[in-house]
């Protein structure tokens, strides 16, 4: 399982309380940090750390923090919509270690010198940000959160902003606009880190990433680097495993583990169960066949078989299912999802859609691979990263398995219906 | 200035240029919805994919995205380009629901242009089409939603652009919906750009609906005559009925929009009552014969009271072509006049405007959305001239600070300063901004000798209200900091000091931040030539009736029966007269009036006419169509019709300048007045502000000039700058007649499309004033004016200045009761007549 | 004219009033307005408009954008039913349909006696638990026929307040 960061402790039915989590070092980096080392310090460590984006797209977090602009007051959004289909992992950490998010927050906000912080929180985690709000009394009571942290003479309070939905809200450009009370469409007229909410520097961070900074500055970036298993990795990264294993759940491994070794860690195949393809980091990363069980999983090696770590959300599907319904599924739900805002997405997935539903129930037509292969490829061209993601998946099934779409042709039906 | 390639060609553009707009300089229109060069680049559509082959970007990307850059070379060409544009518009094509043969945009539609070119012809998607109900809009723009390509114009303008918020999209994904909360009239008075705006026939113009294809319609150039600003038009006739206008590109009046009075005004063309035909007393007579009555009747009341009993009286909503003939016949007959204005007061106060105006201090529309502080002093633009409205906004949404300094209750879809004052304290507010924006030392230090005089003569008296001083003072201090102030004026509601009091100020600030901007507006499309050729003397027509030495009028284009605010009085002086010709294309009162009566074309028949808007500019309209009784009228909705004839039906009228011409030749005989060339060169003799028409070329003419001269008329300061207006007697309330939007303008107040939206007559008090008075909102109330009583429905606000009452020259209102300047009114006068309804 | 409790429209407004920028609110504000009218009504679209001082239009374009907030009117509990991959692959639709024919409503329907809508999800971020749904802020995971109806007799015997969003 390898050393644990972000689930230490990981108490099986409730969150751990500040005392437990100040018993084995919490908040005591924010304790070294505050009033001690200047900002800069921090966004250096953290950049030297190699410390990615958890959220997706993988971005280093240092790099992102060092473009922060001049102007005042700076926001710090930590992002915890994790709408992408199969990832939990976020839900699981703030219910495992709530404080570790807050200090991994208060100490992000302290790097770039944020005022205020807005934890943006999907509906559905309702428990969750109602968890947070009163962690976030707890912290405060504790001089963690306020108006001198710490009798420093920096100030930083944290709210609990609730989505209402959307998959869309995730997209940082579009989160700031949710929660600026427009309409949450992306946005790349504008750079966050110089004129994001309210037009005031902004940083958007999901909540795995701002939790691996205390961790970071307590212990060194050399020893965060060295958690990883891959070459240029660093840290260790939440897996949510779901479908056709023994123990589907969330699990703390190295940055890097290969495949396999996960999916060992969750239990292997379910009884009945061999692995047919596995989607690598949520719904809007592209399947994999088991040629590539030994991929490690982290952003470089994926990257070089074409694919992405995406959230890191395995998804695991067997023999029995039917990855021509799979994708469709899920070309249903980024229909449903996309905000409109521009055509690829909006009018493009829903024909991706229909052409796959035609294939499902026998009604495909052989022209509809190639018009599948030039359209997901041309989802690359949409406004933001929510069609290429869309695409991703479709991608996957045409370059892995399209002798699984031709026996929906040729047969006429799902070859899987009945079975 | 970046240099870049596009599809083999080289052009280098200004810094910040987006590569579609480079494209378009070399001629190369890149397929386009979303990106609109008032709108600016969005990125949503993306039909406006090229390729970029070489330099900083690389790949298939969006030309309304990337600005030009050194090095570029972009292919528009490239078959992976092609490829992604042609799927762009297939996917666009999905839920269209191809009934183009029953749709207005059919021929006019970009949607249908760029699926042709984009090469998509046959349909693969063989989903359902997804469907939406479609609202009701309102009189003006037609919603087919099922049409929508969701390209964000329409809601970018509405709400971004022009600062309205009861349009824009709903739901999500491809049910996004663009419309209203709930069906109903869209509030905006610029809703109908999202006709012209939007790409395909989701938006419509609805009294136009099914009247012909583009193609079918005989179009041109035109202009808005129904305000001073001038913006510019096409216009649109079929079957001898105009049919529709459309905003025309002019880069300094109106940019690419207009507002709904100007796009709907036109229908007083298509007036079912306008007279068509001559008429001598009762008798309908032929144009030619009428003329030579006239001029017969005419010849014979100067032979016997002298040229002086004749006189002429024009408007403002004349071409110069007819201003300058009926200034011609006046001067060569000896007639009294022309007057041009429908009193001498407003006459003043536009001479004094125009008087002030020159090249170092005019602004037009366009400069004043680069200002960054704008004084609107006795003025309220939704109402007056709607687009100076957007273009405030496009003002403030650059940074701009806005103080609008006047009694009635402004709204601006903007954020701005109101300040409510009485027009007496419009002046004294003026002086205390300056005041505020310059310290003394730093005010006869810097400026030189002349404006240091005039801002030592600026008095400091308080306004009474302290807070409002303050609100002033603070106002004043952010002007301090401002580089390139306007200030807007108005000439109808202010004190005769105001307009020049408003240019001193704006030459003060010019002395003292090296920039500055002077913006009036003015009564009428063409006050700014009729002012410049009423010249200094002034003329006083309805005196001159009154005491009897005036045997004749001539009306040119004019209603004083209804413009006039002393009905009775004009009433009583127009029964001293022997003769009252009447010249026009309106059914007004004053043309039922006349004993002769001949008729004229409107802006859009017959021949070419010019105006000059409020900051000197000329501007040429073209006409459409030969005119006549529209053929859904003759054949009263059954076509073709059953009579023929070898003439138009109702295509006697003629332009008042030509009939002017025929009449001066008719009065002396001599065959030749002074036709349109040599009109021009006339004019050029008449006033130097003309001076240059003499030498305009036919397409300097046509591009249109700015009049304007290098140093203004009057002197730069106005003598007395500490002078304070008249004030109301104490406890008196002032009346103010002002305009509305719709229902005051005269020529869209005979447009039917504008009746139907224009809002019912009210009254309006200060909140606390009505209720002080026991008067409730929604009461009727019995105005007492000088003229008799006025009736009206009794209107609140809190917004406005206390000490006046405030009512709208309105068509459904007898409010003619007035006289000339400023009224005064015992609240007393005021009386509840009913319970609110 | 506002037909809110005079204590729930001054505690809202003071919630506007405290916000650095009012329209952060929003959101909240339909939630508060949400469990107070029983869905997003057209009159709860004013409220918040008038609240907020918004256009209704500018709420309506926000409430019609998100999944959680309700336009049409729908019954007590709103179970959300995920249709994530994860949880397709252990029931294919099956626990939506049987919820739905379970209830006697369809997708958006409220049950006969007021109680229930269905309504399918975005992936709730249970994938570990699949099937799962979301009812009232509560997931349930492990979805079958049995423990459905157990969850809805449950429901129908123990109604209690409903969290904020649902």
């Amino acid at each position: 399982m390898g050393e644990q960061v972000l689930l230490l402790n990981r108490q099986p039915d409730r969150p751990l309380s500040l005392e437990e989590y100040r018993q084995s070092g919490g908040y005591e980096a924010l304790m070294a940090a505050v009033g001690k080392r200047t900002p800069e310090e921090l966004r250096q460590l953290v950049l030297a750390s190699g410390l990615r984006g958890r959220g997706g797209a993988g971005f280093p977090a240092g790099k992102k923090w060092s473009f922060i602009g001049k102007g005042h007051p700076r926001y710090l959004i930590p992002n915890t919509d994790e709408m992408e289909p199969g990832t939990f992992k976020d839900r699981v950490l703030v219910n495992v270690n709530p404080h570790l998010v807050l200090e991994g927050i208060i100490l992000s906000a302290y790097a770039i010198s944020a005022a205020k912080g807005i934890f943006f929180i999907r509906p559905s985690y309702e428990m969750d940000a109602e968890l947070i709000e009163r962690e976030l009394g707890v912290a405060r009571e504790a001089g963690f959160l306020g108006e001198n942290i710490l009798g420093s003479d920096f100030s930083f309070d944290l709210v609990v902003h609730r989505s209402a939905g959307r998959y869309i809200c995730g997209e940082a450009s579009a989160q700031v606009n949710a929660i600026m009370g427009r309409r949450p469409h992306p946005n790349k007229e504008v750079h966050m880190t110089d004129a994001g909410l309210w037009g005031k520097p902004t940083i958007v961070n999901n909540v795995e990433t701002l939790a691996c900074v205390p961790a970071i500055l307590r212990k060194g970036p050399d020893w965060f680097k060295g958690l990883a298993r891959s070459k240029d990795g660093a840290g260790t990264k939440l897996f949510c495993v779901s479908g056709r294993v023994n123990r589907p759940g969330c699990y703390e491994m190295p940055m890097g583990t290969p495949f396999n070794e996960i999916l060992d860690e969750a239990g292997g195949m379910s009884p009945g169960s061999e692995l047919k393809a596995f989607l690598p980091g949520g719904a809007s990363t592209s399947f994999m066949p088991p040629k590539f069980s030994q991929v490690q999983m982290d952003f470089e090696p994926l990257k070089e078989t074409g694919n992405r770590l995406g959230t890191g959300a395995i998804m695991v599907f067997d023999q029995n299912t039917c990855l021509v319904g799979a994708t469709l599924n899920l070309l249903d739900y980024f229909t449903r999802e996309s905000c409109g805002f521009c055509t690829p997405c909006r009018e493009g997935l829903p024909f991706i859609r229909d052409l796959l539903l035609r294939l499902e129930h026998g009604e495909g037509k052989e022209e509809f691979i190639p018009m599948l292969k030039q359209m997901a490829h041309h989802m690359f061209k949409a406004y933001c990263a929510f069609a290429p993601g869309a695409a991703s998946p479709v991608l996957g099934l045409l370059h892995h398995f399209e002798a699984e779409i031709r026996e929906h042709i040729s047969q006429r039906q799902c070859p899987f219906k009945g079975k | 200035m970046p240099t870049l390639r596009i599809d083999q060609r080289e052009i280098s553009v200004p810094q910040g240029t987006k590569v579609i707009e480079a494209a378009e300089k070399l001629g190369i229109m890149i397929p386009r919805f979303c990106y609109h060069p008032a709108l600016g680049s969005l990125g949503a559509c993306r039909m406006c994919a090229v390729k970029f082959m070489e330099g900083p970007v690389k790949g298939v990307e969006m030309s309304c995205m990337v600005e030009a850059a050194d090095g570029m070379v972009v292919s528009t060409t490239d078959p992976e380009a092609m490829e992604f544009r042609r799927y762009v518009i297939e996917w666009l094509m999905l839920n269209h629901p191809h009934d183009c043969p029953i749709c207005d945009a059919g021929g006019q539609c970009l949607l249908q242009d760029e699926t042709v070119s984009g090469g998509h012809g046959l349909r693969r998607y063989q989903g359902l089409k997804r469907t939406f109900e479609d609202q009701y809009l309102g009189e003006f723009v037609q919603h087919e939603m099922n049409r929508c390509i969701h390209c964000w114009r329409c809601r970018r303008f509405y709400q971004e652009f022009a600062g309205y918020f009861d349009y824009g999209a709903m739901q999500i994904g491809n049910r996004m919906y663009f419309g209203r909360f709930a069906p109903g009239p869209l509030e905006s008075p610029f809703a109908g750009n999202i006709i012209d705006l939007c790409p395909t026939g989701v938006l419509t113009d609805k009294p136009s609906r099914y009247k012909g294809r583009r193609w079918d319609l005989q179009r041109g150039p035109s202009l808005c005559l129904h305000c001073s600003l001038g913006c510019n038009l096409v216009g649109s006739a079929r079957y001898r009925e105009m049919i529709r206008v459309e905003a025309r590109f002019h880069g300094a009046v109106n940019g690419y929009f207009i507002c709904d009075r100007g796009r709907y005004g036109f229908a007083y063309a298509n007036h079912p009552d306008r007279p068509r035909q001559a008429r001598v007393g009762e008798e309908a007579a032929p144009l030619d014969q009428a003329l030579k009555t006239a001029a017969q009747r005419l010849g014979q009341i100067r032979e016997r009271y002298g040229p002086g009993a004749v006189a002429a009286w024009g408007s403002t909503r004349s071409s110069l072509e007819t201003l300058g003939m009926l200034q011609w016949l006046c001067q060569d007959q000896g007639w009294r006049g022309p007057q041009f204005f429908p009193q001498a007061s407003l006459a003043r106060r536009v001479k004094a405007a125009v008087a002030r105006l020159d090249t170092g201090m005019a602004v037009s529309l366009r400069d004043l959305e680069n200002a960054d502080f704008i004084v609107v002093a006795g003025a309220d633009p939704v109402q007056e001239a709607p687009m100076l409205a957007l273009a405030l906004r496009q003002a403030a949404r650059r940074g701009a600070t806005v103080a609008v300094i006047d009694p009635r209750p402004v709204f601006l879809p903007l954020e701005y300063e109101h300040l409510p004052v009485s027009p007496g304290d419009i002046d004294l507010c003026l002086n205390l901004l300056s005041q505020a924006a310059r310290s003394e030392e730093a005010a006869t230090g810097k400026l030189e000798p002349d404006a240091a005089r005039f801002y030592g003569l600026l008095t400091s008296t308080n306004l009474e209200d302290p807070l409002l001083q303050e609100r002033l003072l603070a106002l004043g201090r952010k002007l301090q900091d401002c580089l390139r102030p306007v200030i807007v004026c108005n000439t109808d509601m202010v004190r005769e000091t105001t307009p020049a009091r408003a240019a001193d100020q704006a030459r003060l600030l010019q002395a003292d931040k090296g920039q500055a901007g002077l913006f009036y507006l003015l009564p009428g499309p063409n006050a700014y030539g009729a002012a410049l050729l009423a010249g200094r003397e002034e003329v006083d027509l309805l005196a001159a009736m009154e005491q009897g030495g005036v045997k004749a009028l001539v009306v040119v284009e004019n209603d004083p029966l209804g413009s006039c605010p002393d009905q009775e009085r004009l009433l009583r002086a127009l029964d001293n007269l022997e003769l009252l010709v009447g010249l026009d294309y309106l059914p007004s009162a004053t043309a039922a009036r006349s004993q002769i009566f001949l008729p004229t074309t409107t802006v859009f028949e017959k021949e070419f006419s010019h105006f000059i808007n409020q900051e000197g500019r000329l501007q040429q309209a073209v006409p459409l169509h030969q005119g006549g009784t529209p053929i859904i009228q003759v054949g009263q909705g059954s076509h073709p019709p059953r009579t023929f004839l070898d003439a138009i039906p109702g295509g006697e009228p003629r332009p008042g300048a030509g009939i002017l011409a025929d009449l001066a030749a008719a009065l002396s005989g001599e065959p030749a007045p002074p036709t349109a060339g040599d009109l021009w060169d006339y004019l050029s003799g008449e006033h130097e502000g003309f001076s240059q028409l003499a030498s305009l070329t036919a397409s300097a003419l046509g591009e249109g000039v700015h009049l304007l001269p290098a140093e203004a008329q009057e002197p730069a300061w106005s003598p007395e700058p500490g002078e304070k207006p008249p004030e109301p007697p104490a406890g008196q309330l002032e009346l103010l007649l002002v305009d509305q939007t719709f229902g005051t303008e005269e020529l869209g107040s005979y447009a039917a499309p504008l009746q139907k939206v224009e809002e019912e007559p009210h009254l309006l008090l200060h909140t606390d004033l009505a209720a002080d008075l026991g008067l409730a909102p929604g009461e009727q109330v019995a105005l007492l004016l000088p003229g008799g009583e006025v009736t009206v429905r009794l209107q609140t606000a809190q917004n406005m200045a206390p000490g006046v009452a405030i009512m709208p020259r309105h068509r459904r209102l007898h409010w003619q009761k007035t006289g000339d300047g400023p009224v005064w009114l015992p609240p007393e006068n005021i009386k509840k007549l009913s319970e609110p309804l | 004219m506002s037909t809110l409790p005079p204590e729930l429209q001054t505690e809202l407004a003071q919630q506007v009033a405290a916000a650095d920028h009012p329209r952060e609110q929003v959101i909240n504000i339909m939630y508060v307005l949400q469990k107070h009218y029983g869905y997003m009504s057209d009159e709860a679209v004013e409220e918040a408009a008038a609240l907020l001082d918004m256009t209704p239009l500018e709420v309506e374009e926000l409430a019609t954008f998100y999944d959680f907030i309700y336009r049409e009117a729908v019954g007590k509990f709103v179970i959300h039913v995920c249709d994530g991959v994860v949880c397709w692959m252990f029931h294919e639709g099956s626990v939506f349909d049987y919820l739905c024919e379970k209830l006697g409503v369809c997708a958006g329907g409220v049950s006969a006696d007021g109680m229930f809508t269905v309504l399918p999800s975005a992936c709730l971020g249970f994938c570990d638990h699949a099937p799962a749904m979301l009812i009232n802020g509560v997931f349930y995971g492990h979805l079958n026929p049995e423990k459905i109806d157990a969850i809805l007799e449950k429901l129908r015997r123990e109604y209690c307040d409903l969290v904020i969003c649902r």
